[in-house]
C-alpha cells in the first residue's frame, strides 16, 4: 500500500475518533447540563409546585450545607439507568408543550398521578436515588433516637423501602393512599 | 324583628364551622409540624406510624373538647404504643400557645 494512502486514511481515522470524541463529550455535557437544578426549574411548572415546596425542607438546607437537588432523587446516576430516564423525561416534554400542568389547578388536578408514579419507581428499586446519599450499611444506630432505630429495624423487618415511610418530605403529600397503602409489585 | 333574630343566629350557626376553618394558618402550622418532626410518623392521608390527620379529625368531630384534647396530647408527651410498644408521644417544638392552638386547629381541619 502507498505511504500516502497509509497516511490519509490515518487521518481519516484520526478525523473519526475526534468528531466521535467531540459528540460523546458534547453528549456527556448535555445530560450533565439536564441535571442540573438550574435546568430543572427553567420551566415554570417545576418551579412554582415541586421546587417551591422543596424550599425549606430538609434536602434544602441544614446545618451541614448538604444539598440535594432535583436529578439527585429523580434521575440515577449510572449511564444506561440515567439514559432510560433520560429518554422518559423526553415524553415528559410533550406534557409541558401541551401545557398538561400549567396552571395551579391543573397540577394539583395529576398531583396523586405524578406522585404515585415517582413512589411506583421508588418502591420498585429499592429507593435507589435516597440510597445514593443515605447508605444504609453506614447508618451508625447508636447515633439514632431510639424511634429511629425501631423503626428502622421494624422496616428492615418487614422489607419496606425508605420511601414507603419517608414520603411527602420534599415536596406536598397528595390527598390519597400513600405508598404503603398501594399494592405495587417490586 | 324575631324573624331577622333567628335568620341571623341561623347563618351564625351555618358559618361556625367555616369560622373555625377559616382561623387555621396553614403555612404556619404545616412548618411548625416539619420542625418538630411530626410527619415522621403521620401525614395527612395515608398511612405511617401514626394515625393519619385525617383520621384524627374524624374522632374528634363534634366532640367540645376536640382542640383542648389534641393541645394536651401535642404538649404534654403522653405515652403512646405504637406496634404494641410504649413509648412518649414528642411534643411541639414551640413554647407559644397560640401556635399549638393552631397546629390543632389544622389537624381538626383535615
Amino acid at each position: 500500500m502507498p505511504k500516502s494512502r497509509i497516511l490519509r486514511l490515518a487521518a481519516a481515522a484520526l478525523g473519526l475518533l475526534v468528531i466521535v470524541g467531540a459528540v460523546m463529550a458534547a453528549g456527556a455535557a448535555g445530560l450533565a447540563w439536564t441535571n442540573t437544578e438550574g435546568f430543572c426549574i427553567g420551566c415554570h411548572e417545576m418551579r412554582d409546585n415541586v421546587y417551591a415546596e422543596f424550599k425549606g425542607t430538609i434536602h434544602d438546607t441544614n446545618r451541614s450545607g448538604v444539598r440535594a437537588v432535583c436529578s439527585d432523587c429523580h434521575v440515577p446516576r449510572e449511564p444506561i439507568p440515567m439514559l432510560k430516564r433520560k429518554v422518559a423525561a423526553t415524553f415528559e416534554l410533550w406534557g409541558h408543550l401541551t401545557g398538561k400542568i400549567d396552571t395551579k389547578e391543573k397540577f394539583e388536578k395529576h398531583r396523586y398521578e405524578l406522585a404515585k408514579n415517582v413512589w411506583t419507581t421508588m418502591i420498585r428499586n429499592d429507593s435507589h436515588e435516597c440510597r445514593n446519599c443515605h447508605k444504609s450499611e453506614s447508618m451508625s444506630s447508636e447515633l439514632q433516637s431510639e424511634k429511629a432505630r425501631a423503626r428502622h429495624a421494624k422496616a428492615k423487618a418487614e422489607g419496606l423501602t425508605c420511601i414507603q415511610c419517608h414520603f411527602g418530605i420534599a415536596h406536598k403529600e397528595p390527598d390519597g393512599p400513600g405508598p404503603r397503602e398501594l399494592k405495587i409489585v417490586k | 324583628m324575631r324573624v331577622t333574630i333567628s335568620l341571623l343566629a341561623l347563618c351564625a350557626a351555618a358559618i361556625a364551622p367555616l369560622a373555625h376553618a377559616q382561623q387555621v394558618d396553614t403555612s404556619a402550622a404545616e412548618a411548625l409540624m416539619k420542625k418538630s418532626g411530626c410527619l415522621k410518623c403521620h401525614s395527612v392521608s395515608a398511612k405511617k406510624e401514626g394515625p393519619p390527620f385525617k383520621e384524627t379529625a374524624a374522632k374528634y368531630k363534634g366532640k367540645a373538647d376536640a382542640e383542648k384534647a389534641l393541645v394536651t396530647h401535642l404538649t404534654t408527651n403522653p405515652k403512646i404504643k405504637v406496634d404494641g410498644k410504649e413509648e412518649l408521644h414528642d411534643a411541639l417544638k414551640t413554647k407559644n400557645p397560640a401556635d399549638v392552638l393552631n397546629v390543632a386547629r389544622y389537624i381538626l381541619s383535615r
